[in-house]
Order: C-alpha cells, then structure tokens, then sequence
C-alpha cells in the first residue's frame, strides 16, 4: 500500500515536471495579460494625456454606464453573435441533412468545407471586401444589378455593412457546424428510424422526434463553441469594415481595440475589454448549464 | 373480414455477391401464426425486413390481402415490428417509447396513457415507465420492444426473436402471453426464431429455412414428424435425429447387416438410402444391433447415451440416468414405424405406401 503510494507520488512529481514549462507558458501568456488587463481597466492609462495617469477605481466603469457607443456595440454584438450563430446552426444543418442523401462521394463535401475555416479570418474579410461586395466590381454587386436590383454599397452603408460583416463570418464558420453535423448525423443509429418507420413517423417526425432529441448535444457544443468564438470576433470585421461606417458595424471587441490601440486610452480600452470577458463567460457558463440534460423523473 | 394474408413470390435478394434469399415463396393465411425457423444467417431477418417493407427484393413480388406492396414504404402497411437488437428510441422514456406508435397515429392524448400502461402491464415492465433504455436489462428492454409492439392493432405483427434475450423461465411466461396477445387481437403474427421449441410451442406454421433457402413448409406437427429432407431432419428435434445409411429392397431394409421389414412399400426402387430414427424411438434389445457405450449424458428428466454403431454415432434416449460404463455393449433396435426414409442422393423423404 505504501510503496504503491510512494510510486504514485512519484509519478505525479514526474508529471509535474513534464508539464510545468507548458503551465508557465500558459500564466505567462494568459493569466498574466489577463491579470493586467483587469488591472488596468481600474486606472487611467491615455498615452494622450499622459499627465492624467493614476489609480482610477470604478471610474472607467462608470464611463461606460454612461457611454451611449458602448451600449451601441454591445447591442450589435448581440445581434452579431445571435444572428450569425443561428444562421451557422440552420445552414449547417440543413447542408448536412442533405449530403446525408448523398449514396456515395460525401468526402468531396467534407474537404470542400475545410476550406473557408483554414483561411485566416483577415484574407477572409479582404477576400469579401475586394471580390464580392465591392461596388462595381464585387461579384455580389454584380449580381445584383444583373437580377436587375438597385446597386447596394454593401460595406459603405449602415445596415448592409452590419448584414454583411454577419454573412461573412456565417460564410466563413458554417462550415465548421456542417461537418460536427454530418459526423454527428452518420453515427446516429439506423436501426431507430427503421422502427420510426414502422411507427409511422413521417420524416418531418423522424426529424423533430428523433434527429434533432439525438443530436443535441452537437448542437449545443457548435453554439457553445460558435457563440463563444462570435462574441470576441475581430480579424474578418476589421479588414472588412473596420466597423464603419462610422459604428455601424462596430462590436464591443472593435470598439476596445480602437479605444486602446487607435485613441490610446489603454484605461478606458480595458474596461471595454473586461466587460466583453465577462459576458462572454456569464453567456459560455449558461449554455454549459444547458448543455447538461436535466432528467425529467416522471413517477417512481 | 380477417385480414393480414402474406403473399411471398419468388422473392430473390441479392447482397453484392451473396445471395441471401434465393427464391423463396411463401402463402401465410390471416390470422395465422407463422414462425420462419432457421439457423443463423439462413435469412430469417432478411425476409421479415422486405415483409416490413424496410427492404426491397431484387426480384420477386409481396402481396398483402392481394395488394402488391412490394415497394411500399413501411408507413402504408399497417404493421408493428420487434426488432431483434430492440431499436428503442433511446433519448425517450420507456413511457415516451411505448407512446410514440400512439401519437404517430394521432390518438387523443387521454387515450394514450391507459393504452400504454396497459401494454406495459402485459410484459411486466409497468414499473419502469419512467425509465430510459439505457438505463434497462437486456430483457427488459426487449420487453419494452414488445410493449412498443402491441400498443397499437396493427394488420400484420412482425417479430424477430422477440424472447432471445429473456431468461428461461421469463421467456416460457411470455411466450404464453404472446400466443394469448396474438389470439386475443387477432392478426397475423410472423415470428423470427432459431428456437425449435418456440416455432414448435407458438407457431400454427413454420418455414424451415437454411442459407436461404425455403426446406419446408408445414405445421409443427408435419415438421417434426414428416421431415421433408435429410437437412430438415438434421435440423428439427434436440438432439435432431439420427441418419444411418441403410439398404432398400423392396421392402426391406437393412442397417449394419440388421433387417427389417418396412409395414408398407417404400415409393423407391431400391439401393442406398439414408434412415433417420429420433433418439427418444431407440430401445435397448437383447436380439439387437450391438452397439458400444462411448458416453452416457444427464439431462434431468431422462439420459442420452451415445453410442457407436461401427463407426456411425446414434443417440438414444433413455428414462433414467446410469451411467454405464464406457465401451460397454449395448444391443439396440429401431422401432419399424418410427423410421423415416430419405434418398442419399437428393436427401428428399421417400414416401411408404398411402402416405
Ligand atoms: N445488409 C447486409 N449486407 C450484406 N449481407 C447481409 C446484410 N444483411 C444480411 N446479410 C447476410 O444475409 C444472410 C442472412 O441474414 P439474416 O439477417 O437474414 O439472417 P438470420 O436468419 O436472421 O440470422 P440470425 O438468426 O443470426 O439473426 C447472412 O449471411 C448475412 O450475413
Ligand atoms: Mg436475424
């Protein structure tokens, strides 16, 4: 007993010696900023004006209750995340219920996919902004003219700037519901929805009481994951829009970068920052209380 | 009017290569019992799945009432289905399982609940309503496949081994209460099994099957007694029966030197042939073929001795155990109207007079 207690004490020394450079690695790259990022969201950091510097307290806070352009990007982050996430789910979903059809060749669908995800969100957001929606030229544009629709400055004008930040980035990660969706999906069991068959389930029933109860827990980890990942999008909408016009497409993680990085007030940028950090953990903590299936115990 | 005749017709399916149902043809009356007996993977399953319309034949046609339903879809014909592996809904209670035919159907909501406490109170499983099937014996998610089964009044009742997975005193109960169930709603019932007994207990009629192939179609009865071929005959009766090759003239016949005379004229023209005699219609005879003791087996009610008659093995049953000694002699012979008859060549039976 003892000598299998020191054996295991031994191996656990090992282990931590094996993982302390990673561990360091990670507070330094991690904890660390995000100790400092919450500390400097409590003072006064504008390298405008220098000479105001020092302990703030809950002053930038307070700013922000008061500041009408943060609730401005908060709400477009709201609608950024939820729009963007539901449309990811719903397409992907429908796309991958359909290459389930498929007999044979489903791999072509599955590499095809990869594509948008490896790119880098920045080429994404030049990619769109040159190729499909710039006036005159953009593939999209020209579309639409072609239908014979009015020409549309897709980045330039503010409500289709916010929709077309909300396509590319649903352009861009859709994939990625499509293929947990089509795994998911092809490990299903087949043997159920013969007897669903049998039961008289038509496959819009099948569907609703067998497909979707199934794959819910797919569908909760790609919102988990999707929402997360939206809520602190950036890369694809700076090279897109750079948020504009004006802050017509201006979510609260743009509106930290350029407080920060554009007006300098690193303070005020922080706070900015904090706030996103905590509705983004508030929302991910949620969706994993959701994420657990709460049994319903009928009877007994 | 009774409903539920099943119509098969030179049904012929093809996987890739492997042919695993090779024309099989197949009348099943209303309201009859029907059990497809075989061994594993004689196509047993196959059949019930084209029956069910889950399958389509490559060739052949299925008619039911004289309706071709061949490529009909599952929904249109009016059937319940026991899987073998169960297939429940498994992200479902077993109340929400057992329901789910119900609501398909429409049925008012105030219907549903009686209707599914009662077919759970059939199987015994009234108890785990509350359930999931992850959370259930092997058997006792079986008998919720059951209960999902006869919760509605289907045309056609499709079962595929519905007891395999029960223990023995559980699946006795439940094979009475099947056959009761099945009289009781009055529908066609065509029942899977690999289990003799329970095609022999349950079934009005059977469908011998092996590596898909129909070998005959009869009552238990006719089955057990009338074996159409050497392979039925190997097949039917635990121990299955015991074929030695024999010599036919005229009407005597002559095993290992021993003869006797057959009560009626066999329809044959003579020369060697194949006798079958079931283990239970072997006696012990002092005038008879002598034969050596290789092993004597308990089974409980009676004994099976094995023994050697030259180089053929034959089983006899006898009423008590004792076991003799090993390589001890022991005379046997055949009780005469008790033989069956099949030629070597075809292994078909071959007939006495007037039978
Ligand atoms: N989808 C399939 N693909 C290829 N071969 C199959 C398929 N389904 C069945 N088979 C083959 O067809 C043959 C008959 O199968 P079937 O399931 O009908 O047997 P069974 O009589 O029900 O046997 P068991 O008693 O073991 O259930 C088997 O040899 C099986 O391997
Ligand atoms: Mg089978």
């Amino acid at each position: 007993m003892r000598r299998e207690d020191g054996a295991h004490q031994g191996e656990r020394r090992f282990a931590l010696m094996l993982t302390a450079p990673g561990m360091l690695a990670l507070l330094l790259t991690t904890t660390f900023p995000l100790a400092y990022l919450v500390w400097s969201s409590f003072q006064t950091i504008n390298l405008a004006m220098p000479f105001m510097d020092g302990f703030a307290g809950v002053q930038n806070y307070v700013e922000m209750w008061h500041d009408s352009r943060y609730w401005h990007a908060m709400g477009l982050t709201g609608i950024y995340t939820f729009s963007s996430v539901a449309l990811q789910v719903v397409i992907g979903m429908g796309l991958a219920l359909l290459v389930m059809q498929i007999p044979a060749g489903q791999w072509i669908f599955r590499i095809v996919a990869i594509l948008p995800i490896v790119l880098a969100p920045v080429v994404v957001g030049l990619f769109w902004r040159t190729l499909m929606l710039a006036p005159n030229f953009g593939m999209v544009d020209f579309l639409v003219q072609w239908l014979g629709f009015e020409q549309i400055n897709w980045l330039g004008a503010p409500t289709p700037a916010l929709i077309s930040v909300i396509a590319i980035h649903t352009w861009q990660w859709t994939p990625f519901a499509f293929l947990v969706f089509l795994a998911s999906l092809a490990s299903l069991p087949g043997d159920v929805y013969e007897a669903a068959r049998i039961d008289r389930a038509n496959a819009l029933q099948r569907f609703w009481h067998i497909t979707l109860p199934l794959l819910r827990p797919a569908i909760i980890i790609v919102i988990i994951m999707r929402v997360m990942i939206s809520l602190s999008a950036f890369a694809a909408i700076f090279a897109a829009t750079g948020g504009g016009p004006g802050t017509a497409s201006e979510i609260l993680n743009l509106y930290a970068f350029k407080t920060s990085f554009v007006e300098l007030n690193f303070g005020y940028g922080s706070a900015l920052a904090v706030s996103l950090l905590i509705i983004t953990m508030a929302v991910s903590g949620v969706l994993f209380y959701l994420r657990t299936p709460r049994r319903r115990e009928a009877g007994a | 009017m009774a409903q539920g005749r099943v119509h098969l017709k030179g049904i012929y399916k093809r996987f890739g290569n492997f042919i695993a149902l090779k024309h099989i043809d197949l009348d099943i009356q209303p309201v009859e019992f029907f059990a497809l007996l075989g061994p594993s993977g004689s196509g047993k399953t196959t059949t019930l799945r084209m029956i069910a319309g889950l399958d389509t034949p490559d060739e052949g046609v299925i008619e039911v009432d004289g309706e071709d339903v061949t490529f009909a879809p599952p929904a249109d014909r009016d059937i319940a289905m026991v899987f073998q592996n169960y297939a429940l809904y498994p992200h479902m209670t077993v109340r929400d399982n057992i329901a789910f035919p119900l609501k398909m159907d429409k049925m008012p909501k105030a219907e549903i609940e009686p209707a599914v406490v009662r077919a759970a109170e059939r199987v015994d499983i009234a108890h785990l309503l509350h359930r999931r099937p992850g959370q259930l014996s092997g058997g006792q998610q079986q008998r919720c496949a059951l209960a999902r089964a006869i919760v509605r009044q289907p045309k056609l009742f499709l079962l595929d081994e519905p007891l395999s997975n029960l223990d023995a005193q559980l699946r006795l109960q439940t094979r009475v209460e099947l056959k009761k169930l099945q009289r009781a709603l009055n529908v066609t019932a065509i029942y899977v099994t690999h289990d003799q007994e329970e095609a022999m207990t349950l079934a009005d009629r059977m469908a011998v099957f092996l590596e898909g192939d129909i070998l005959q179609v009869g009552t238990p009865d006719e089955v057990f007694n009338r074996p159409a071929s050497i392979a039925v005959a190997a097949f039917i009766g635990s121990p299955p029966m015991n074929l030695l090759p024999a010599t036919l003239d005229g009407d005597r016949l002559t095993v290992s030197g021993h003869s006797m005379t057959l009560p009626r004229a066999p329809q044959h023209p003579g020369g060697e042939v194949t006798m079958g005699v079931r283990p239970s219609h072997v006696r012990i005879d002092p005038q008879g073929l002598p034969t050596r003791l290789y092993l004597s087996e308990n089974l409980g009610e009676s004994a099976l001795l094995n023994l050697y008659l030259g180089d053929e093995l034959v089983k006899m049953r006898v009423a008590s155990f004792n076991a003799g000694a090993e390589g001890e002699t022991v005379p046997i012979a055949f009780d005469i109207d008790t033989i069956h008859l099949f030629e070597s060549g075809s292994g078909r039976r071959i007939p006495l007079a007037g039978e």
